[in-house]
């Protein structure tokens, strides 16, 4: 096997070989592009801490690196021209960016200080941390770096690190000094708690966080950890007391982003109040799977699917999520959003957009992102028909017993919250006009899984038709790209059984990535958080976008809830309600999860 | 996974046959006669033939309103013996129904030829596979004819020694053997005695035993005595109320003038439809694949043309020399002997049209076709090669010349790669290579389809500047270890984003454990059945000499010294090229190798 390269369209680049550049510089604009790349190779794509900050000089330069060219293409790497708004903040701002724009010319001098907002949660422990602790040891952070661990609770540094280690797990294939290094990264982690509408306990956190800057320049990520009621709360004061002033200051936001139009383009409002729209990094931790990001690069650097990808050959596109679990008695979050919020309009309906989309000028955020609201701007808001919804009753298998959803105490006995949701969507574009979306996403399932699904049309005018008896869809091809658990790709092909005499049958062309790549596949937070850092926006959600979004799903979710329309109940541990197989034969469908071969 | 099946293909087409009555047209009566399943519901078959015969003729006289009898043969030879015999099945064919079921018949397989080599190596083990697997009418009857004098036991030692069972078969084997070789019987004679012929068809009767008798004659004999013994059999031995038919291996001559005159002298004595040029090549499982792929999926059909296939390549190599038998070999050489068969084989079938549907005729015309849309290949479209010595180790290896039946100043090419182009609206200017070369460093047979580069990538940085290194490739390895895989560019996993090749891949080992026949127990199940799909057709052999002849005439009248290239090396570097001077990169040859 043969890699071609390394330099990304965006901002990374790799090499087996260490190597720096010098400045380049032009015109007494600074432009200097600065490679730092660690002799490590064990972290596969060292980051360029440069951002060029050319207006329109093309000074690419071509570096030549062992067999490996690389371009940097200043244009790529230019960031969102800056929309300069009133308030110290922004002055702040445009200036950071500034010194952002060039901080490897004084690497040694820059920091990064991350901060979890709400470290004592969840999330915080299970990923947030785990995925910093596996950067740091990839040698994918900065050499400044610092982290802080901020919530309500009284901590201690040592508590904070005692915590945490406990989650802090090594990625498989990297056991090696993975004690030592975990103590390395300890030893960078403090607490500091403070009410989250506090400016004064926010002050104090900035304090702490100078002094472990030390005069360099500092940029500042924030990560909310916390619940929504409370984001605004902590933007402002973070920003306020917080934020960087000499560096750039970032904040990562988690769903839920509203609960529906209004309540969703509030948020933005409060949040914009503070922050700029390019210092918000809305999170969709599924944009940020191998295989949602591998999707792009088989669509555009293969030549044999392009061709493929639309109405005249694709049938039905199907994007399934399903959880074997139900809420385990922490529904409370849950239950005031339902299934529908909770995975389709975020996660499944950002694939469908990266999935849908035109071939966007290049691979700079802007340019993926505005495409991707071009999808979702030409689908139709989804009705109440195109919908099936269910909800999981309780069921008896081998003597134990599955709690039904209302079993679970934080939810009411009488919640007519949807845990599973099947939809159909159109996109009216000249590329899938007629081609449904299908959409599926149910908790307390058979399985656990998520998959795409591209079922292809039948073969027009099949010469092998007697073989294949008179349902020629049930002998169409299918790419299957899945996702969770057990990465991999495969299409589905027509294959004559070996032997004497002519039968036909389904095989796959196979590419399975625990046989194919050995390496344990990074969690999609440590991608994320690396794009943060980075400032790559590509795989974060820009409000226009999360707008587009909740307009095709706010009208159907106001009348569920007008019209309190009772789920269809499904046994835990089930298929899922039939009411999904229905909706799929209206449209001419059939799933291809739940079909005889997979 | 779901196996759809419902019938053989054979079977279909016969139930197609009436509305297009094809070229050389098949007497569908003997198709119904020998109307079997492929896979192991043979026996079956026999039982509800009747059933089907009659189905099938009432399809026939509705859809074309014509007496079954009123086909005619375009190529008829009125006056030839066995043409005239040959018409007789069809009014068998037209038999009260009754009748016809109540006349079992049988088959005799006479195998001209049995002392050789092919016949021990490939034809009894293949007839025993078949027998093993039911594939053989309940009455067949095995004949060995060849000039020495044996007994039946000593051929049924001598092909016991190589009539091993498939892998996956092993129960009840030597019974089933034991079974096997009491059908087998020898008869001795002269291969140009038609007294001999007469013995042979006195005992072929007694084993008939008065049933309908069907005769199949496999030739593996020298082509000089092929006439001979078709005129001796033709004359003497073929059944006069069955069909008899002939398989001849290649050489199908040297050139046009040859080839033209001994399907001459095939046709005083037989009609085009009782000969079956076999051409083992298109027996083999992934080249019958090919036509299944591109036609049951919607995926590939797409791409099957110059907008988005940039170049194809047929390779074949083998990893020994002559070894001591170059005689034959040095009168044809390495472009007669794979090229201008096996791999033009596979181009046409690669390159057709969509056939109006999977009958034979309809199959070999499509093929026909492409044959004719191609430029005859010229000199400075070919580079040959020959193998010489090479040490290696402590181990010496000949060179094609050390062959004691080779001449010393053989210019005898082993080695062969040529650029082909069809000039047709689907494959203008897609250069099609073919490579065919003996004591290489590999023995591989495959096709390699090589697209476009993605026009205007948007990972273009990821490549560096050769778009065209990492340009998708489908390969279908005909063999060793049958596969099927398509290259694709895939994200490393990891964090930041760089692509490789890798391989959404079928690996049949792994898929269908069980073992693949071999090419000639399908042919000679083709044969018996009539199905004519996997045979060549005389026009499409004339059509194949019309590309090379000229050629072939070319090097041996300059006397074009071939390149000499190490025993067991990658061939000689001219490959190399003439693939540059089609902006071409061997796909075989490459630092990701396979």
């Amino acid at each position: 096997m043969a890699a071609f390269s390394s330099a990304d369209c965006s901002s990374y680049y790799s090499s087996s070989s260490p190597y720096t550049l010098a400045p380049v510089s032009r015109n007494g604009h600074y432009r200097i592009q600065f490679v730092k790349v660690s002799s490590l190779t064990n972290c596969p794509s060292q980051k360029v801490f440069s951002r060029l900050q050319t207006q329109n000089t093309s000074n690419s330069n071509v570096v030549g690196m062992r067999d490996v060219a690389t371009i940097i293409n200043p244009a790529e790497r230019k960031t969102p021209v800056e929309k300069l708004r009133d308030g110290s903040l922004s002055a702040t701002f445009s200036e950071e960016r500034n010194d952002r724009l060039c901080f490897d010319s004084r690497k040694d001098e820059s920091t990064v200080s991350i901060t979890v907002v709400g470290a004592s949660g969840d999330l915080a422990k299970k990923k947030i941390f785990p995925a910093l602790f596996a950067l740091y040891y990839e040698d994918c952070l900065p050499k400044h770096f610092t982290i802080y661990g901020y919530a309500r609770s009284k901590m201690a540094d040592e508590e904070l690190r005692k915590t945490i280690s406990k989650t802090l797990t090594c990625r498989i294939d990297k056991r090696e000094n993975c004690s030592e290094k975990m103590e390395q990264f300890l030893k960078r982690c403090f607490y500091h708690s403070g009410q989250y509408d506090s400016l004064e306990n926010f002050a104090e956190l900035d304090k702490k966080l100078k002094e472990h800057e030390a005069g360099r320049i500092s940029n500042r990520l924030l990560y909310l950890s916390i619940p929504p009621n409370i984001f605004i709360d902590a933007v402002r004061c973070a920003s306020l007391s917080a934020s960087s002033t000499n560096g750039w200051t970032l904040v990562i936001v988690e769903k839920p982003f509203g609960r529906d139009s209004e309540s969703s383009a509030a948020l933005t409002r409060g949040l914009k109040q503070y922050l700029n729209e390019d210092q918000i990094f809305r999170i969709d931790h599924y944009l940020g799977k191998e295989l949602v990001e591998n999707l792009s690069v088989l669509r555009f650097s293969n030549l044999v699917f392009e061709p493929l990808w639309s109405r005249q050959y694709i049938r039905n596109v199907q994007l399934i999520f399903s959880e074997d679990f139900g809420t385990e008695g922490r529904g409370g979050y849950f239950d005031n959003y339902g299934i529908i919020r909770d995975i389709m309009q975020n996660h499944l309906l950002q694939i469908l957009a990266l999935f849908a989309m035109e071939t966007p000028v290049s691979c700079d955020a802007e340019d993926i992102r505005n495409e991707k609201v071009k999808v979702l701007r030409s689908m139709r808001p989804l009705r109440l028909e195109d919908v099936a919804l269910g909800q999981y009753k309780s069921h008896t298998k081998g003597g134990i017993t599955y709690p039904s959803y209302t079993d679970d105490k934080a939810v009411p006995n009488d919640s007519l919250t949807p845990t599973f949701a099947a939809a159909a969507l159109f996109i009216d574009n000249a590329r899938w006009d007629g081609v449904p979306f299908l959409m599926k996403a149910g908790k307390a399932l058979h399985t656990r899984r998520a998959e795409i699904r591209v079922q292809f049309r039948h073969v027009p005018g099949n010469l092998y038709n007697r073989n294949i008896g008179t349902d020629l869809d049930q002998a169409a091809n299918e790419l299957v790209i899945k996702i969770q658990p057990d990465e991999a790709i495969y299409l589905k092909i027509n294959n004559k059984v070996p032997g004497l005499g002519m039968r036909l049958d389904r095989s796959t062309l196979n590419l399975h990535y625990a046989a194919r790549y050995s390496k344990e596949i990074p969690d999609a937070y440590e991608r994320l958080l690396l794009d943060a850092i980075d400032g790559e926006r590509r795989l974060f959600i820009r409000s226009d976008e999360l707008d587009a979004a909740w307009a095709l799903f706010t009208p159907l979710l106001k009348e569920i809830e007008e019209k309190k329309i009772t789920p269809e109940y499904y046994p835990y541990g089930s298929r899922g309600p039939v009411g999904a197989h229905y909706l799929a034969a209206r449209c001419n469908v059939r799933w291809g999860d739940l079909g005889l071969d997979l | 996974m779901a196996i759809r099946n419902l019938s053989p293909c054979s079977s279909s087409g016969t139930i197609n046959l009436s509305p297009s009555v094809p070229h050389y047209g098949t007497p569908f009566s003997t198709k119904s006669v020998n109307f079997s399943s492929r896979d192991n519901s043979c026996r079956w078959v026999s039982h509800i033939l009747s059933e089907f015969r009659s189905r099938k003729l009432i399809q026939l006289k509705s859809s074309n309103g014509h007496p079954l009898n009123a086909v005619s043969f375009k190529d008829d030879l009125p006056g030839s013996p066995i043409a005239k015999e040959h018409t007789m099945p069809q009014v068998e064919g037209s038999l009260p129904i009754a009748e016809s079921v109540r006349e079992q018949p049988t088959l005799s397989i006479t195998i001209v030829g049995a002392s050789g080599d092919l016949a021990k190596k490939k034809i009894f083990p293949a007839l025993f596979a078949l027998f093993y697997e039911d594939c053989l009418p309940e009455n067949f009857t095995v004949f060995g004819y060849a000039r020495t004098e044996m007994t039946d036991e000593q051929l049924r030692n001598m092909i016991s020694e190589t009539l091993t069972c498939r892998i996956d078969k092993r129960e009840n084997c030597d019974e089933k053997m034991k079974e096997f070789l009491k059908r087998c019987f020898y008869q001795s004679g002269q291969y140009n005695s038609e007294e001999d012929f007469s013995e042979l068809n006195r005992k072929l009767k007694e084993k008939e035993a008065g049933r309908l008798p069907n005769r199949l004659f496999y030739l593996s004999i020298p082509p000089n005595i092929f006439v001979d013994v078709v005129r001796c059999a033709s004359l003497k031995a073929s059944s006069k109320v069955g069909w008899t038919r002939v398989i001849v291996e290649k050489p199908f001559g040297r050139d046009s003038d040859s080839s033209r005159e001994l399907t001459r002298c095939l046709k005083q004595y037989l009609h085009e439809d009782q000969i079956f040029r076999i051409d083992h090549y298109l027996g083999k499982e992934l080249v019958e694949n090919l036509s299944v792929l591109r036609f049951s999926n919607l995926v590939f059909e797409p791409l099957w043309s110059r907008n988005f296939i940039r170049n194809v390549q047929l390779i074949f190599s083998e990893d020994f020399g002559t070894e001591g038998r170059g005689g034959y070999f040095d009168s044809y050489g390495i472009i007669r002997d794979i090229m201008q068969n096996h791999l033009l084989q596979i181009l046409a079938l690669f390159a057709m049209e969509t056939p109006v549907s999977l009958d034979a005729e309809d199959i070999r015309n499509e093929k026909v076709k492409v044959l004719r849309s191609m430029r005859p290949l010229q000199l400075e479209d070919v580079i040959v090669g020959q193998y010489k010595g090479h040490n290696k180790g402590a181990k010496s290896y000949p060179s094609y010349t050390d062959d004691p039946s080779v001449a010393k100043d053989s210019l005898t090419p082993t080695f062969a790669a040529a650029a082909l182009f069809v000039n047709n609206a689907r494959w203008d200017g897609v250069p099609f290579l073919m490579k065919a070369g003996k004591a290489l460093h590999t023995k591989r047979g495959e096709i390699r389809v090589q697209f476009r580069h993605v026009p205007g990538n948007l990972y273009k940085t990821n490549f560096g500047t050769d778009l065209d290194k990492a340009t998708n490739e489908l390969v279908i390895r005909v063999q060793p270890d049958e596969a099927l895989f398509l290259k694709i560019n895939n994200k490393v996993p990891g964090l930041g984003m760089r692509l490789d090749r890798s391989d959404l891949n079928l690996l049949y080992k792994a898929r269908y454990p069980r073992e693949i026949p071999d090419a000639y127990e399908r042919l000679l199940l083709d044969a018996i059945e009539g199905e004519r799909r996997l045979f060549i057709r005389s026009d499409e052999l004339d059509a194949a000499w019309a590309l090379f002849t000229p050629l072939l005439k070319d090097l041996e009248q300059r006397k074009i010294a071939p390149e000499l290239y190490p025993y067991g090396s990658r061939g000689p570097v001219g490959a190399h090229y003439l693939a540059a001077k089609y902006n071409v990169r061997w796909g075989d040859l490459s630092a990701e190798d396979s």
